[in-house]
């Protein structure tokens, strides 16, 4: 029966990304019902399976069960393969004529160098739609400029716009912003792809570069440089019309309650919120301009209101009044917001060898879909007997053989055992 | 498996774009919705964007020429509504929405972005508007979804930023959480609306089986926080905000002209440090991965020395000549001069009859099998006639009644 959550249901996917960007785009193709073969080859794996090293003592296969691995590669199979040698080169092409999508996020030259040209791939499967992510593209004079989610951001334009504004220093995201965004737009391709497919009966190639589709998020900056040649102010955490607009600070451990007055509607219930105190009615305070222009003294005596309380309860004070809030939550915090909870927005996730912790379920809620989560990341190389046996026909001799001749593997190849790990700090 | 939809193509001759002959109904307003409906329409679709009497709000942003207020030169509103067609509807009134419902008969996707309940207290739900067009797509796109104890609580970029854990992990340590630029709660939202509609749009093709999809803001943005949130999740780790720099090798630096920055992973390290060319970076406390990070302040002094005698341009050509992952902090005069992205056809150049000249993004990737129409926005209710006369066969004085009850 058809799943509603899962429109890709029965499409097949060559997954050769690594790292962040790419494996975003197939972590949201899985969801989505695709068969998402995870492609990697013994010598270079990915990377995440051991980039952050676990804090505590790591498990015996920790490149299987590595926190980091598991957030991208939910519902995924797992297909070790030398895509650099001949014969594995030719086992990818008889799996190319099962597949409708080639997905990669490698250096631009990558796929020529290892022979997967565009051309070669539609001569093993006419049809088929790859989509490369290089971060600049595959073309033009920056195509071979490399860069993480980080750089993506800075040289997209929105790390410009970020900053206190005080000090002139632009600031980047907390996270690496610009991987998830290219992630998602990969996603979208390819189910734009698909429907061109069933329009036209033709594939297709889709060079989409990370730092332009960051730079589509930004479309009213690009607007200001053409009409006033201006560049954007640092506008920290406050607004260019909205006072109060800003986080204060909360009783705790670098606590943070952000609020936000549009209206005076909404000026009327933080008045009252805050139990409607007599500096409130001072004349500068009566409507949104004069607030704005007073914005400074304003913000701290709000800050004075909530510094005594805890940001929960803040912010209870202010959902009954229906004003823009949100307590800034932490890591551990978001994973508890009752709100979150209430949609059942985290899914448990269990993994044999960790146990059970939760993971973000469906990025979008589809009316009948069942749930999100149906497998953990698969182990490494866990699919290639029934990849190669199953669906390709190749023998359980032709597989030892491959395996013997390092073309495919149960483990990566050079990877750390447990006993073997350093303790050294971690880059988080 | 794989075969089964490409059998029968439905057609053979001028690839055309995806969504051509494809019609939406845009009941968005503000920037996400009229995101994802800016690609379907830079797609093929013919979007028909149905605005309130007094027009989208974002018509009320700017940036605008001049600084001068009009409704039909909004910056934010021209990038966001390219190459669709505009309604005016008032659906408090009852010939509102019986034209609304009519329309909605002939569109495969629709696209709402009002407060949960809105539509369907209106008799203009999902469940209604599908009862006859099993196969319809539809989007509710709000800031905490359409359940839970925050559905009907107002929202901004700001407290969206803060609810979904993503503003306690930017900026300073020592200084209090900041926000990003712009309206990346929306914008993201938007983008994962694009994707969703798509995905649906293609289920629907393929089984005759439309659908319902519920998008919150938070959680989309949310499900962003990346290693963070699994750490958090499967070792009870929480998370510090670090500011510019993650570590020394990964961060944001001050140039001679600027900021640029470095993001290089272990494996990244022997092209960087030849990049670089210091002796003393070939040194075992820095070279070694083991004991890099045990000295991450004073490899961190040594890049602010570096840096700080590079320019923008040059740390770019350096990267791309080393394939090492070095940036600028580029602006957006940078940008709309690059000929990287000029030569990639990235931008939308226009000369607007009221905006002027204009530059922006026009496209969100290059593709063989399509290209991307890059047309101007509609003024507001610039195709009433167009839709409500020329395709619903109101005759002109329905239109002049409509306009006297305040429908249109």
């Amino acid at each position: 029966m058809f799943d509603p959550g899962r429109p890709l249901t029965g499409i097949r996917v060559a997954d050769l990304t690594m790292i962040w960007a790419g494996p975003y785009a197939a972590k949201i193709l899985a969801d989505q019902g695709a068969e998402v073969i995870k492609i990697e080859s013994p010598r270079a794996w990915d990377n995440i399976r051991t980039l952050l090293p676990p804090p505590v003592a790591p498990g015996e296969h920790w490149w299987n069960t590595n926190f980091y691995l598991h957030e991208y590669s939910r519902n995924k199979k797992s297909l070790s393969l030398d895509l650099g040698s001949d014969e594995g080169k030719a086992i990818f092409a008889k799996l190319l004529t099962h597949c409708d999508v080639v997905i990669e996020n490698y250096r631009t030259d990558v796929m020529d160098n290892l022979g997967l040209t565009y051309e070669w791939l539609r001569e093993q499967k006419e049809d088929i739609i790859v989509v490369g992510m290089a971060g600049f593209g595959k073309t033009g004079p920056e195509k071979d400029a490399v860069g993480y989610g980080p750089i993506i951001e800075m040289t997209s334009g929105m790390t410009s716009t970020s900053g206190y504004g005080d000090d002139g220093v632009p600031y980047k995201s907390g996270i690496s912003y610009g991987d998830p965004i290219a992630g998602i737009c990969a996603a979208a391709a390819v189910a734009t792809a698909l429907i061109q497919r069933k329009r036209t009966g033709q594939g297709q190639y889709i060079d989409l570069a990370q730092r332009e589709v960051m730079s589509t998020l930004l479309g009213e900056f690009y607007m200001d440089w053409s009409m006033n040649q201006r560049l954007p102010d640092h506008m920290g955490t406050g607004h260019d019309w909205m006072a109060p607009h800003n986080v204060y600070p909360c009783a705790g451990d670098d606590d943070w309650i952000a609020i936000c007055v549009r209206t005076d509607r909404e000026w009327e219930g933080l008045k009252r919120a805050m139990g409607s105190p007599d500096w409130a009615e001072r004349t500068e305070f009566s409507d949104q301009i004069l607030r704005w222009e007073h914005r400074s003294e304003l913000d701290e005596l709000v800050g004075k209101w909530t510094a005594a309380m805890k940001k929960t309860d803040v912010f209870a004070a202010l959902h009954a009044e229906r004003v823009p809030s949100s307590p800034v939550w932490k890591m551990l915090e978001v994973l508890r917001d009752p709100h979150l909870k209430s949609r059942g927005f985290y899914e448990p996730l269990r993994h044999p060898e960790v146990g059970i912790w939760s993971v973000h379920g469906w990025l979008w809620r589809v009316d009948g879909a069942g749930p999100c989560i149906l497998a953990p990341a698969p182990d490494f190389g866990q699919h290639n007997a029934e990849i190669l046996g199953d669906l390709l026909g190749l023998s359980d001799q032709e597989q030892s053989a491959l395996e013997t001749a390092g073309i495919i593997a149960s483990r990566p190849e050079g990877v750390l055992l447990a006993s073997e790990m350093p303790t050294t700090p971690s880059m988080l | 498996m794989s075969e089964h939809d490409r059998s029968q193509p439905d057609a053979q001759l001028d690839p055309g774009r995806p969504f051509d002959g494809v019609r939406v109904l845009e009941l968005a307003e503000g920037i996400s919705g009229p995101y994802a409906g800016r690609w379907l329409a830079a797609l093929g679709a013919d979007v028909v964007k149905i605005e309130r009497t007094t027009g989208d709000p974002s018509r009320a942003f700017g940036p605008w020429p001049d600084d001068l207020p009009d409704d039909e030169t909004s910056g934010l509103f021209l990038y966001l509504n390219g190459d669709k067609r505009s309604v005016t509807l008032n659906l408090e009134t009852s010939d509102g929405r019986e034209i609304l419902r009519e329309l909605a008969a002939s569109a495969e996707i629709v696209i709402e972005s009002f407060e949960p309940g809105y539509l369907a207290g209106h008799n203009l739900g999902y469940d209604e508007l599908s009862s006859d067009k099993s196969s319809l797509v539809m989007i509710s796109i709000t800031p905490f979804g359409q359940t839970g104890p925050n559905a009907n609580l107002p929202a901004t970029e700001l407290t969206l930023y803060a609810a979904s854990g993503q503003m306690w992990l930017t900026g300073h340590p020592e200084r209090p959480p900041l926000k990003n630029g712009g309206s990346q709660p929306s914008y993201q939202a938007g983008l994962n609306a694009f994707a969703a509609i798509s995905g649906a749009y293609y289920g629907a093709v393929m089984h005759k089986q439309g659908s319902y999809i519920d998008l919150s803001v938070q959680e989309t943005y949310a499900a962003m926080a990346e290693a963070f949130h699994n750490r958090a999740s499967q070792h009870g780790i929480e998370a510090q905000r670090s500011g510019n720099n993650l570590n020394a090798l990964w961060g944001v630096y001050e140039v001679s002209d600027g900021y640029g920055g470095i993001c290089a992973l272990p494996r990244n390290y022997p092209g960087f440090a030849k990049a670089v060319g210091l002796p003393e970076l070939q040194e075992d406390r820095f070279a070694d991965p083991g004991q890099r990070l045990l000295n991450n302040d004073e490899l961190m002094a040594i890049m602010y020395g570096w840096f700080i005698g590079q320019t923008r341009q040059g740390l770019m050509q350096l990267g791309i000549e080393h394939r090492v992952p070095f940036g600028f902090v580029a602006s957006f005069e940078d940008l709309s001069n690059s000929d990287h992205l000029k030569g990639r056809d990235f931008f939308a150049e226009r000369n607007d009859d009221q905006a002027g000249s204009l530059t922006y993004p026009g496209r969100l990737w290059l593709s063989s099998g399509h290209d991307w129409k890059m047309g101007r926005a509609p003024q507001l209710g610039e195709h009433n006639v167009e839709v409500i006369h020329g395709e619903l066969g109101y005759e002109r004085e329905d239109l002049v009644r409509l306009r006297e009850l305040d429908a249109i």
